[in-house]
């Protein structure tokens, strides 16, 4: 099937045979193709290979969440597809072209929101909108659809001071979402915030993408969120930071963390991180 | 700001948000922010130190040694009232004035334009620098060095250049307040956060000047503005130490009263540049919190 690259192949014994089974997402293809990524950063006294040979895809309209422990280069990958940082050998490609720099064809949530705080909820989410020479009314449906989205109509005129760290995501969220990326990014979005509001999020998220049919990629430490969120788990290892597994999470969602099944999935995960 | 005071209607949201947010963020310095209690120990701070003042001045018995409150307010009633005239330049008209208010003119002559022109440019090469890590490997060296020069050092080439009357003493000004925006601004652009620009980059910002425009100014704006706020009160200090070395104002006005001896109009023309401070950055402190209002 389209979906199956070698990344996949190298990567997981188990992914390929679930692949049929997906229930949630309709495969259309590799939307993201990892393709053999190296990272060193060199200094006089120093060469730290950050990423190897790292090589997965992300299929168009699933969620992949990124796990390893601190040190193995998930958000160094991360910068990588987004465009931040240049890899220094190998490729990432979307949809088939390789990425030279950020664009709009990804958007990017990050832990620290990244809101201007000089502009209202409703500027924020215009922000991207602006820069593509959407006008008049046709910005602000989006707007309002957007807001909408995100259940933050009420919250249009607030500035980012005024809302909580769950809402700011949110709004992070909606903008990213704005401009129409074909991906999602996202790099431990949910870090800053209590327990309680990021269950709430998770869901939040979850029914986002499916309405939107967008795919996710979704950086954390956080095994359960990993397990809770994602149609498969790349699951990394450090020094240097390369792919060990590629868990598919064959659950069917709302998923419950008391299933001894998601226990499961969660322990396999742990193990191969090495908790 | 909690959520909850605005959780019932969005557009209250911010409104609810303000008296308090101003509350906060306003500081003592200035007499409009007194108010209730406050208000009445500061009445009472004041005008013990009135009291003390005039007893002071009674046992000294000699005005020109120490003049006293009665005889300050005396000296500022007759310098706002004894009529003169105020030639504008440029246009060379002379318009009936009063002492007081022809020598604040002059001061402003001073003071504005070295103001206005010395911050422009030094926020323009402060965001030039804070944006550019070559501008600011190129101009480090050479804006280190320059930087500890007292701006009245500069009065030598006030002299040789324009010489000692308006221009001159504008000139001064505009080098204090170059230095302060100066600084303040690089530190803005320096303190925008990596995340800020990553979006913006993400959201489609491709080119630096939509970069700065869009993203940089603004994220610096509050350096900036507290920038423009010191050389607002930093820039009546130049302009009255400008003016001592013979260009006619305000400053003048002080040290050429005390070579009469009349001191008591010394102390006079000093509770101006008080009161004109207090005024501009009372006036600037609004202008900040409104236009500001997003500031955490």
């Amino acid at each position: 099937m389209a979906g199956v690259s070698d990344g996949d192949a190298a990567a997981s014994d188990s992914s390929t045979a679930d692949d049929a089974e997906r229930t949630n997402a309709t495969m259309r293809g590799s939307k993201v193709v990892v393709d053999d990524v190296g990272k060193v950063y060199e200094s006089d006294r120093q060469r730290v290979e950050a990423l190897s040979g790292v090589r997965f895809t992300v299929n168009d309209g699933e969620f992949v969440c990124l796990v390893g422990p601190s040190g193995c280069g998930k958000t160094t990958l991360f910068r990588t597809i987004a465009g931040l940082e240049a890899p220094t050998s190998g490729e990432i490609r979307l949809d088939g072209e390789p990425v030279t720099g950020p664009g709009t064809d990804r958007g990017m949530v990050f832990q620290e929101y990244g809101l201007f705080p000089w502009r209202t909820v409703r500027e924020n989410v215009a922000f991207g909108l602006e820069e593509q020479g959407v006008r008049g009314t046709e910005r602000t449906d989006r707007i309002d659809e957007m807001l909408q989205l995100v259940g933050l109509t009420d919250f249009a005129d607030a500035y980012p001071k005024e809302l909580s760290g769950g809402m700011k995501q949110r709004v992070g969220i909606a903008r990213a979402l704005a401009v129409d990326p074909e991906i999602l990014l996202a790099d431990e979005p949910f870090g800053s915030v209590d327990a309680q509001t990021r269950d709430m999020l998770h869901q939040e998220l979850l029914r986002i993408w499916s309405e939107t049919e967008k795919t996710v990629l979704f950086v954390t430490h956080d095994v359960e969120e990993a397990v809770k969120l994602s149609d498969r788990v790349v699951v990394m290892a450090a020094d240097p930071g390369r792919v060990r597994e590629v868990v598919t999470v064959d659950l069917d969602r709302p998923r419950d963390r008391t299933e001894p099944a998601f226990g499961e999935y969660v322990d396999r995960v742990r193990r191969l991180i090495g908790e | 700001m909690s959520l909850e005071t605005g959780a019932t209607s969005g557009t209250g949201t911010s409104e609810a948000a303000r008296p308090d947010e101003e509350s906060e963020s306003v500081s003592t310095s200035s007499l409009a922010d007194l108010d209730g209690t406050s208000f009445a120990y500061g009445a009472v701070g004041s005008l013990a130190f009135l009291a003390l003042w005039q007893a002071a001045a009674m046992a000294v018995d000699r005005t020109y040694l120490l003049p006293s409150p009665v005889e300050v307010a005396t000296a500022f009633v007759v310098e706002l009232t004894a009529p003169t005239t105020f030639t504008v330049p440029f246009v060379g008209v002379a318009v009936p004035a009063t002492r007081l208010t022809a020598n604040l003119a002059q001061s402003l002559l001073h003071y504005l334009p070295g103001l206005v022109v010395g911050s422009v440019l030094g926020i323009a090469l402060g965001v030039g620098m804070g944006w550019s890590g070559r501008l600011d490997d190129a101009l480090t060296p050479v804006t280190r060095f320059l930087r500890p020069i007292p701006p009245l050092a500069w009065i030598v080439f006030a002299i040789v250049w324009i010489g000692i009357g308006h221009g001159g003493a504008a000139f001064i000004v505009g080098i204090g307040a170059f230095w302060i925006n100066f600084y303040n601004a690089y530190a803005g652009v320096e303190g925008v956060e990596t995340h800020l620009k990553e979006v913006a980059a993400s959201l489609g910002v491709d080119d630096d000047l939509t970069m700065i425009r869009k993203v940089i100014l603004p994220a610096a704006t509050p350096s900036i503005a507290t920038g423009i706020r010191t050389s607002i009160g930093q820039c009546w200090m130049i302009v009255v130490a400008a003016e001592l070395f013979g260009a006619p104002g305000v400053g003048f006005q002080i040290i050429n009263a005390a070579q009469n001896l009349a001191t008591d109009v010394s102390v006079a023309y000093m509770a101006v540049i008080s009161l004109v401070f207090l005024v501009s950055d009372g006036l600037f402190r609004r202008v900040e919190r409104r236009g500001l209002a997003w500031r955490a």
